[in-house]
C-alpha cells in the first residue's frame, strides 16, 4: 500500500487561537467609532474632518514607512520588498490616526492634525523599528509634538458642541470645563460642562455634551466601546481602574474630584492609551503600579502642571517607566511558590 | 486547588475549541480487515532498539514476541500473523527513519492463547515488573517511557499517590475516554496494581469534566475492585477537573490532584506521586492477568480532513494509510496529518508510516498552517505570560533569541520549559514562541555541558 501524497510539516501548535494582531487592532477601531461618530455629531463636519486628516496622515506615514523599511513584514518574508500598504492591514496604523485625533480640538486645522497623525507615526513607531518596538504611545508623541509646534490652535480651537438634540451648532470658540476649573473655580466648569442647552453639567458631562476634544467628550460611549473590548478579552481593567484610583486619589481634595473623572481626555487615555499593550507593562502587578502612576501625574499635572489637562504627559512619562516595570514586576514562578508536603 | 466544584491547576492555561464531538460518542471500532503488512521499529519507546530474535523467512504468530528487550529498552510483539520480511529501514513517525521488523500478513487470524492466570493480583513485585516489561508496555499517552521504568523506583522514594491520568486534555482526542467507557474494570485494576507497586496508599483518577459520563463506571469499578481484593490500606477517588489545557500533563494533574507543585525539571516522585495514563493501565492489566503483549491501540482518527472520523483499534505497526482509508479517507483539500493531538501532537509528512506504540490520535487538518503565515514583533500583550502553566517569560526568550542572544534567557526559564504550546497558541503576532523556547534550551544546555570546570 503506498500512498505518494505528500502533507505539509511544520511546528506545533498546530492550531491557534483566533485573535491576531490585526484582528484585535481592527476590533479596537470599531468600538472607537461610536465616540468619533458623536464627535461628528456634536461638533459638526469640521471635527470630521479633523479625523479624517489625523487618520490619512497616519496611514500615509505607515506607508511611507514600508517603504523606508518595510523589509520583513509578516507575509512578505523573502519575497522581496512589501506592498506601500502592506502594513496598514493591520490597523495599528488607523488606531494612531484615530486616537490622535479624538485628542484634538474640534476646529483645529486639519492639515494640522494630519502633520500631528505622520509625525507620531514616524517618530513615534516607525524609527523605534515599528509596531512593537515602539517605547511611547504614537498618538500621544504625535499630541505632544503638536502642542509644542501649534501651541495656539491647540490650546485655543474649541468649538462649542450642539446643545442638546437637534439644535442647530453654534460656531463660536469656548472654553473647556477643565481649562476653566484651572482659570475660574469650580462653578465656572460646570456652567461650562453643562454645555450650551443648560442642562445639568454632570449629565452633560456623561453624555458628550460639552466642550472638549472630539473624542473624549461621551464618557457613555467610550465606556461602551471598552465594555466590548473587556468582554472580547483584549482588555483587562486593571490599567483603567488604576488611573482612576490615582486620578481620584490625588485630586480627591481639590474640591472637584468628581469633575477631574468625567472631565478631559481620561476616560479614553485610561481604557484606550495606557492599555496600549506595546507601551504597557505586560505583568498585573506592572500595571497596577503603571496605572497609579498615571492617574497620579494627571491628577498632579491637573493641579499643579502648566497645563488644564495632564493625562497625556502622564501616560508619555509612564510609557517610559515600562521597560524598568516589566523587569521589577515579571510573572511568579509557579515551581517557586508553594513547598510540597 | 479548585475552579468551581472542579479540581486544576494554579496558573496559566487556555481553553482550545475540544472539536471532540466528532468521537467522542463513536464506540472503539476494530479495523476492519486487518492489515495486510505491518511495520514495526526496532523503537516505539524511549530506550534503547530492541534487539530482533526473527530472520527473514520465519512464520510468526500474533503475540509472538518478534524482538528482545535489552537495556532500557522494551520487547517488540507480532501483532499479526504471517510470514517476516528482511529487516529494513523504514520511515518512522518521530525518527524519520529506523530499522524494522516486516511482516507480511498471511490472512489466517490466528493469535497465541492468553490464558487468565488465577493468582495475578498476588504476584510479586520482581514478577509484575517483569510481566509488564516483557508484555513490552509503554506510556502510552504519547512519551511512551518504558512502564517498568517508570515503576521501578529506587527504595529511597517513597510514593503515596498513585494517579490515573484520564484528563486527555488535547483537543480532538477521545481515545482514552473510549478506552474508559468500553473497559472500565480493567483500567481500574490495571491502575490498582501499579499502585500498589509503587506503594502508594491513594489511587486517584482525574478526568476533565467533559468526560464525567465515564466517572460513574471508574467509580463503580475502583469499589468492585476495592471489595474484592484485600484493599491493604489503599483508597481511590474519581476526581473531576476542568476543562483547560494542558490539565493532563502531569504537573497539572498532580497540582490539581494533589496541591502539591513538581519542582521544576523532577518527576512527580519528587513530591510522592506516580501517573500512569488510562490505556497504559488497561495495557498493564492485561501484561499482568494474561501476560499478554501490547499488540494494538486505540487510535482517534479525527479532524476536517477525514471522511468519517473514529476511534479505531488498531494492530501496532498498520500502515496509516490503511488506518484512515477504514475511517472514509482523507479529504482532497487535507493538508496536514498530526500524530497526536493539535497542541503537542507532530506534522507527519507522509501517510506510509506505521502506528507506533505511543501513537494516541491521527489528526487530518485542513488549510493553511500557521507557520505559513509568518510572525510579527513582540507587541508585549502579555498573553504568553498569562497562558503559562509554569510562570516562565516566552516573551523575553523570544526576542533575545531574535537578537542572537540566546545565553542571556536563562532567567525567563526555557529550561523547565515541558513545551504544552500554550504560549504559542495566544500569541496574536503568530510568533513560534514554543520554538523559540526550544532554541533557547538547547543552547543553553550546551553552554553548561562545554563549560570546563576548574
Amino acid at each position: 500500500m503506498s500512498d505518494e501524497r505528500r502533507f505539509l510539516i511544520g511546528p506545533g501548535p498546530h492550531v491557534r487561537a483566533a485573535d491576531s494582531t490585526a484582528r484585535i487592532m481592527w476590533t479596537v477601531n470599531a468600538t472607537l467609532a461610536p465616540a468619533a461618530l458623536w464627535g461628528a455629531y456634536v461638533f459638526g463636519a469640521r471635527a470630521l474632518l479633523v479625523l479624517f486628516a489625523a487618520v490619512l496622515g497616519a496611514a500615509a506615514a505607515e506607508a511611507l514607512a514600508t517603504i523606508a523599511f518595510g523589509e520583513g513584514t509578516r507575509g512578505t518574508r523573502g519575497g522581496g520588498r512589501p506592498a506601500p500598504w502592506a502594513r496598514l492591514t493591520d490597523g495599528s496604523a488607523v488606531c494612531t490616526g484615530l486616537l490622535l485625533a479624538f485628542t484634538l480640538p474640534p476646529g483645529l486645522p486639519p492639515w494640522m492634525a494630519a502633520a500631528g497623525g505622520a509625525f507620531g507615526i514616524l517618530f513615534g513607531k516607525a524609527i523605534f523599528g515599528g509596531l512593537g518596538y515602539n517605547l511611547f504611545n504614537p498618538a500621544l508623541v504625535g499630541r505632544a509634538f503638536m502642542l509644542a509646534t501649534f501651541p495656539q490652535a491647540m490650546t485655543l480651537s474649541w468649538t462649542a458642541p450642539r446643545a442638546g438634540l437637534g439644535r442647530a451648532l453654534d460656531a463660536a470658540t469656548t472654553a473647556t470645563p477643565l481649562a476653566a476649573l484651572r482659570e475660574h473655580g469650580v462653578a465656572e466648569a460646570l456652567r461650562l460642562a453643562a454645555g450650551t442647552g443648560g442642562g445639568s453639567p454632570w449629565t452633560s458631562l456623561v453624555f458628550g455634551f460639552r466642550p472638549g476634544s472630539i473624542g473624549e467628550v461621551s464618557v457613555v460611549l467610550i465606556a461602551l466601546g471598552a465594555a466590548v473590548l473587556l468582554w472580547r478579552r483584549i482588555l483587562t481593567p486593571t490599567i483603567p481602574l488604576a488611573v482612576f484610583a490615582g486620578v481620584a486619589a490625588t485630586t480627591a481634595f481639590s474640591g472637584a474630584p468628581l469633575l477631574h473623572l468625567l472631565s478631559g481626555g481620561l476616560w479614553i487615555g485610561a481604557f484606550y492609551m495606557a492599555t496600549d499593550y506595546v507601551t504597557s507593562p505586560s505583568t498585573r502587578r506592572g500595571q497596577v503600579v503603571f496605572g497609579l502612576v498615571i492617574g497620579a501625574l494627571t491628577g498632579i499635572i491637573r493641579l499643579y502642571g502648566g497645563y488644564p489637562e495632564g493625562i497625556c504627559y502622564a501616560i508619555l512619562l509612564a510609557n517610559a517607566l515600562v521597560p524598568a516595570l516589566n523587569v521589577w514586576f515579571r510573572p511568579r514562578r509557579v515551581a517557586l511558590a508553594g513547598a510540597p508536603s | 486547588m479548585a475552579h468551581g466544584n472542579l479540581l486544576t491547576f494554579g496558573r496559566g492555561g487556555i481553553h482550545p475549541d475540544t472539536h471532540k464531538e466528532r468521537t467522542a460518542g463513536r464506540p472503539i471500532e476494530p479495523l476492519t480487515p486487518p492489515p495486510s503488512e505491518v511495520w514495526l521499529p526496532l523503537v516505539q519507546h524511549l530506550g534503547d532498539p530492541a534487539s530482533p530474535i526473527v530472520a527473514k523467512g520465519d512464520r510468526v504468530v500474533r503475540g509472538q514476541k518478534i524482538a528482545e528487550g535489552v537495556g532500557t529498552g522494551v520487547p517488540i510483539h507480532a501483532t499479526i500473523t504471517g510470514k517476516v520480511k528482511p529487516l529494513d529501514k523504514r520511515p518512522h513517525p518521530t525518527l524519520v527513519s529506523c530499522p524494522a521488523i516486516i511482516i507480511a500478513g498471511s490472512g489466517e487470524d490466528e493469535e497465541l492463547a492468553f490464558p487468565e492466570d488465577p493468582d495475578w493480583r498476588a504476584l510479586d513485585r520482581a514478577e509484575s515488573l517483569a510481566r509488564i516489561k516483557e508484555a513490552g508496555v509503554v506510556g502510552l499517552g504519547g512519551a511512551a517511557f518504558p512502564t517498568w521504568r517508570k515503576l521501578d523506583l529506587p527504595p529511597t522514594l517513597s510514593i503515596d499517590t498513585f494517579i490515573l491520568n484520564g484528563a486527555e486534555c488535547e483537543p480532538y482526542l477521545t481515545s482514552d475516554y473510549r478506552t474508559m467507557l468500553a473497559h472500565p474494570r480493567e483500567v481500574v485494576e490495571g491502575a490498582l496494581a501499579m499502585a500498589r507497586l509503587v506503594g502508594a496508599r491513594r489511587l486517584a483518577i482525574g478526568l476533565e469534566s467533559d468526560k464525567a459520563d465515564a466517572a460513574p463506571p471508574l467509580k463503580a469499578a475502583l469499589e468492585e475492585a476495592l471489595a474484592a481484593s484485600d484493599a491493604r490500606g489503599l483508597h481511590g477517588d474519581v476526581q473531576l477537573c476542568e476543562v483547560r489545557y494542558p490539565q493532563g500533563a502531569e504537573r497539572q494533574l498532580v497540582t490539581a490532584l494533589t496541591g502539591r507543585v513538581v519542582p521544576p525539571r523532577g518527576l512527580p516522585s519528587a513530591v510522592k506521586v506516580v501517573v500512569q495514563n488510562v490505556a497504559t493501565a488497561l495495557a498493564v492489566h492485561d501484561a499482568l492477568r494474561y501476560r499478554k503483549p501490547l499488540l494494538d491501540r486505540v487510535i482517534t482518527v479525527t479532524g476536517p480532513g477525514v471522511g468519517t472520523p473514529k476511534n479505531v483499534l488498531a494492530p501496532i505497526g498498520t500502515l496509516l494509510a490503511q488506518l484512515v482509508a477504514f475511517c472514509g479517507g482523507v479529504s482532497d483539500d487535507a493538508t496536514r496529518i498530526i500524530a497526536g493531538g493539535p497542541m503537542m501532537g507532530r506534522a507527519l509528512p507522509r501517510l506510509d508510516l506505521p502506528v507506533i506504540k505511543g501513537m494516541n490520535g491521527i489528526l487530518l487538518l485542513t488549510g493553511r498552517a500557521p507557520f505559513m503565515d509568518g510572525y510579527e514583533a513582540c507587541v508585549q500583550c502579555g498573553r504568553c505570560l498569562d497562558a503559562c502553566p509554569l510562570g516562565l517569560e516566552p516573551d523575553q526568550t523570544s526576542i533575545r533569541i531574535e537578537a542572537n542572544r540566546s545565553l542571556e534567557t536563562e532567567p525567563f526559564g526555557a529550561l523547565d520549559c515541558y513545551e504544552c504550546g500554550a504560549c504559542t497558541y495566544v500569541c496574536p503576532s503568530g510568533r513560534p514562541l514554543l520554538q523559540f523556547m526550544q532554541i533557547a534550551k538547547s543552547s543553553l544546555r550546551r553552554a553548561r555541558e562545554t563549560k570546563v570546570t576548574p
